[in-house]
């Protein structure tokens, strides 16, 4: 630890965080290319727009995923919150509730269930894989214990018909994404306890010793990342028109893929809003872009799995030079 | 001296005539940097001896076991194995001779039983299929054989640690071990354990193992070894045949140092009371009473483990108090969190900066401003100015080296480090501020700027409590000093009227 041999390779990295999201925005620009190059209907608007309204509920989730990794945790149970919450929705509208009613209701679902996970976490020491596994499962058993294995209906027009809608030539459901990406990036990065999530991440001992209340962060995170989830949950049940405790399988580890391909660090510590949105919009293009190349979609899946290797590879590759 | 140091020197003669010894070393030298950890060193070990090593902490005794197992590899100078030179540049190539070590901290699998781990990495295998019943019966053969009351098929976690050092220590016995290395072998060990540990050491020596034998309790030294050697501030200081030394000369030489004027200190007129604790135990200290003044520096002398951090970490509401009260500027108060004790007005720059001190992958500025995000947001959000100029600044007051505010933690220098770990409380308008080895690797030049620094807080009006385990750093600079031992504060000191040696006797309790 000699002093003159350190500082001389000390090195900025605080900008490296844009680099790295830049690279991101061009690779989603570079596949674009292609595929609009060797793709009638790419670049048409309608396939754009869907495109936004594919990647956007993905983004969402994304974003409430990455604060919870920044603390060194997961999130397991973001999908079946969606689809928790899709039952909910659906119904409170079927009861005759307002769709403000509905909103308020779900969301407050959304809360409980993260300040559940923080509970477990916080006072019982589960660690954070345990806990949100038993509310995946237990979440998803809820759902169609309470409507009996059965499909929701939603008949109710203004709820559904926002999701099809756009406003200013975007997707209402792409607006969404802007909508909880600002508030989440000002929060992550200039609030305090957005920094906070951080300081627990990279060493909870140092940030409790500096006077950081650690139990109240985590809570903090998990009940972010189930309230996106919960939102989310009300954008899906407006798109497909129906409450079942089944739907979004899978979207968790959708989530997590995006955030990590947005350059989260699963060791904590590391991690931005921009990046995880890009991720999300990233995978949607693959999969976008391989039904329209008629690839067979279990290929996608094959594809997915080894752009995450690619891309983490290379961030830390990145890292360790640094 | 002279006279002894010639019986030393006859005695070393007579020993190394008898055989080649097993291990020498010749001109042996650790540099970290610019940190000289271990300055070149002759020193040779004969077959069968055992052969203790003393010093202070930091006297570069570890330095000298990771080099002799090879941990790290030597900067300069030649290490010969029965008279041929060696590399011992891999832990690999130190087990192969025969070379190994048995830690203070267990370092086995806690999740495998016992005979499983004597065994590990040396299974008893038929046909692909693991002998789990053959290895415990051997297991618990060679257990009974060393009179070690031990089952050998319970799980390694559920026997206490001094157990698990006996079945560390059986588990070197039974690989053909020539050269053991024990280091404060006896830290956790009861008296009843740590007699069976002397027992093996002893059947070891007769088998013509070398042992060697690290540890702060002389009247072990006295009891088990033939010679003792002495480390200093990373210098080999001398080797005595130990019936032919007693503690007053050993404790002379281990502190006997030339020093470096770098301790700065100031005198101020003791000020209002600030904190009080009266009987307080708790986790890993009992019945401790002391209290701190403006402008003093109380100062925390003692052993690693002798519960000092585990005081001040009460202090700071890290641990709950098990008994007796704190008072705070006069009134009593129950510091139930680091963000009370912060409230009131005390400040902790804790023992360990990559554990308990740093966000080692943040930025700089980050870390230095993690205590008050709260005082300088405004609503809810931290301003970028705010952040921006209190990280410059603290950087330009401090000298810290870094490239700017957002250069990683991780990139610093240790003392630079270090820098950060203070100066991120100095902002934070603290009344008590608790230093917990503040100087633990750290340079000279930077030792020197951070005692400096305690002067002008001392000169603002506040207190301070000192940990250290570098005797002359609380000698020099405390008001009061505190010997800590086993949990308890055993003495106190005014400034400068006691002296190292009395100092250090109590520490170690002979």
């Amino acid at each position: 630890m000699s002093t003159d041999t350190k500082t001389a390779t000390v090195v900025r990295k605080s900008n490296a965080n844009w680099l790295f999201g830049l690279t991101l925005i061009g690779l989603l620009l570079a596949m674009c290319i292609v595929l609009s190059l060797t793709t009638k209907s790419f670049l048409t608007e309608a396939n754009i727009m869907n495109l936004m309204r594919q990647g956007s509920m993905i983004a969402i989730l994304a974003v409430g995923e990455t604060f919870v990794i920044i603390t060194t945790g997961i999130d397991l149970s973001v999908g079946a919150v969606v689809g928790f919450c899709t039952v909910i929705a659906a119904w409170l509208l079927t009861h005759d509730f307002s769709i403000t009613t509905t909103i308020i209701v779900t969301l407050a679902v959304g809360v409980a269930i993260g300040m559940f996970h923080g509970f477990g976490i916080v006072q019982m020491g589960l660690p954070p894989f345990i806990i949100t596994l038993a509310t995946l499962t237990s979440l998803r058993g809820i759902g169609l214990l309470v409507t009996n294995g059965a499909t929701i209906n939603i008949v109710n027009d203004t709820f559904t018909e926002f999701s099809r809608n756009d406003f200013v030539g975007l997707p209402n459901l792409f607006w969404m994404v802007i909508l909880v990406g600002i508030p989440a990036y000002i929060f992550l990065h200039h609030s305090r306890y957005g920094r906070y999530i951080f300081a627990v991440g990279s060493n909870m001992e140092a940030a409790r010793l500096s006077g950081v209340n650690v139990k109240l962060t985590v809570y903090l995170a998990y009940t972010l990342s189930s309230t996106c989830a919960a939102f989310v949950g009300l954008l899906l049940a407006a798109r497909i028109g129906v409450g079942n405790a089944m739907q979004a399988d899978g979207w968790e580890l959708q989530a997590i893929a995006s955030s990590v391909i947005g350059g989260t660090s699963l060791f904590g510590a590391i991690g931005s809003v921009h990046g995880p949105l890009i991720g999300a919009f990233i995978l949607a293009t693959i999969n976008n872009g391989a039904n329209l190349l008629n690839v067979n979609s279990f290929w996608q899946r094959i594809i997915t799995g080894l752009l995450i290797i690619l891309i983490v590879y290379f961030d830390q590759l990145r890292r360790r030079r640094g | 001296m002279i006279e002894t140091n010639l019986h030393g020197q006859m005695a070393e003669a007579a020993v190394a005539a008898a055989s080649v010894p097993i291990l020498e070393l010749r001109g042996l030298e650790k540099r970290y940097g610019a940190t000289h950890a271990l300055k070149p060193a002759d020193l040779s070990f004969a077959r069968g001896e055992i052969h203790a090593i003393v010093g202070e902490n930091g006297a570069g005794k570890s330095t000298l076991i990771k080099l002799l197992t090879g941990v790290i590899t030597r900067t300069s100078g030649e290490v010969f194995w029965e008279g041929q030179p060696v590399g011992l540049a891999t832990p690999h190539e130190a087990i192969e001779f025969g070379i190994n070590a048995v830690h203070q901290e267990v370092v086995l699998c806690r999740h495998l039983t016992v005979a499983a781990n004597m065994f590990l990495g040396d299974e008893d295998v038929n046909f692909g299929l693991l002998r789990k019943g053959e290895m415990t019966r051997r297991a618990q053969a060679i257990l009974d054989d060393l009179g070690f009351q031990l089952p050998a098929h319970v799980l390694l976690g559920d026997l206490t640690i001094g157990q698990q050092q006996l079945i560390a220590t059986a588990r070197a016995a039974i690989r053909g071990t020539r050269f053991l290395i024990f280091d404060e072998p006896t830290a956790y060990l009861t008296r009843t354990e740590a007699a069976q540990l002397f027992a093996l050491i002893g059947r070891l020596k007769e088998r013509g193992v070398t042992i060697v034998y690290i540890s702060h309790r002389l009247e072990e030294v006295f009891e088990l070894s033939d010679r003792v050697s002495i480390l200093r501030d990373g210098t080999l200081v001398g080797t005595r045949v130990t019936s032919e030394t007693n503690e007053t000369e050993l404790i002379s030489l281990m502190i006997n140092r030339s020093l470096e004027q770098i301790y700065h200190k100031e005198f101020f007129q003791a000020g209002e009371m600030l904190l009080e604790a009266k009987n307080l135990s708790g986790p890993g200290f009992h019945d401790v009473s002391l209290s701190v003044r403006a402008g003093q520096i109380v100062g925390l002398y003692g052993l690693i483990g002798a519960g000092r951090s585990e005081f001040v970490m009460s202090l700071f509401g890290r641990q709950r108090k098990t008994g007796g009260s704190i008072f705070w500027q006069g009134k009593e108060v129950d510091i139930r969190s680091e963000r009370q004790a912060m409230d009131l007005g005390i400040a902790l720059a804790p023992e360990s900066r990559r554990d308990q001190g740093l966000c080692i992958n943040l930025p700089v500025g980050f870390n230095l401003n993690l205590p008050i995000f709260s005082h300088i947001t405004m609503a809810g959000l931290v301003p970028f100015s705010a952040d921006r100029q209190r990280a410059d600044r603290q950087i330009a007051d401090l000298q810290v080296k870094t490239s700017g505010r957002g250069a990683l933690v991780s990139s610093l220098s240790g003392g630079n480090q270090q820098k950060i770990v203070i100066g991120k409380w100095l902002n934070h308008g603290a009344r008590l501020f608790i230093f917990d080895e503040p100087t633990v690797g750290v340079d000279v030049g930077t030792k020197a700027e951070i005692y400096r620094l305690l002067a002008r807080l001392l000169a603002e009006g506040a207190g301070i409590i000192l940990i250290s385990s570098y005797l002359p750093e609380v000698y020099e600079l405390a008001d009061e000093l505190h010997v800590f031992r086993r949990g308890e504060d055993i003495a106190r000191h005014a400034y400068h009227t006691a002296s190292h040696e009395e100092i250090l006797s109590e520490a170690i309790g002979v």
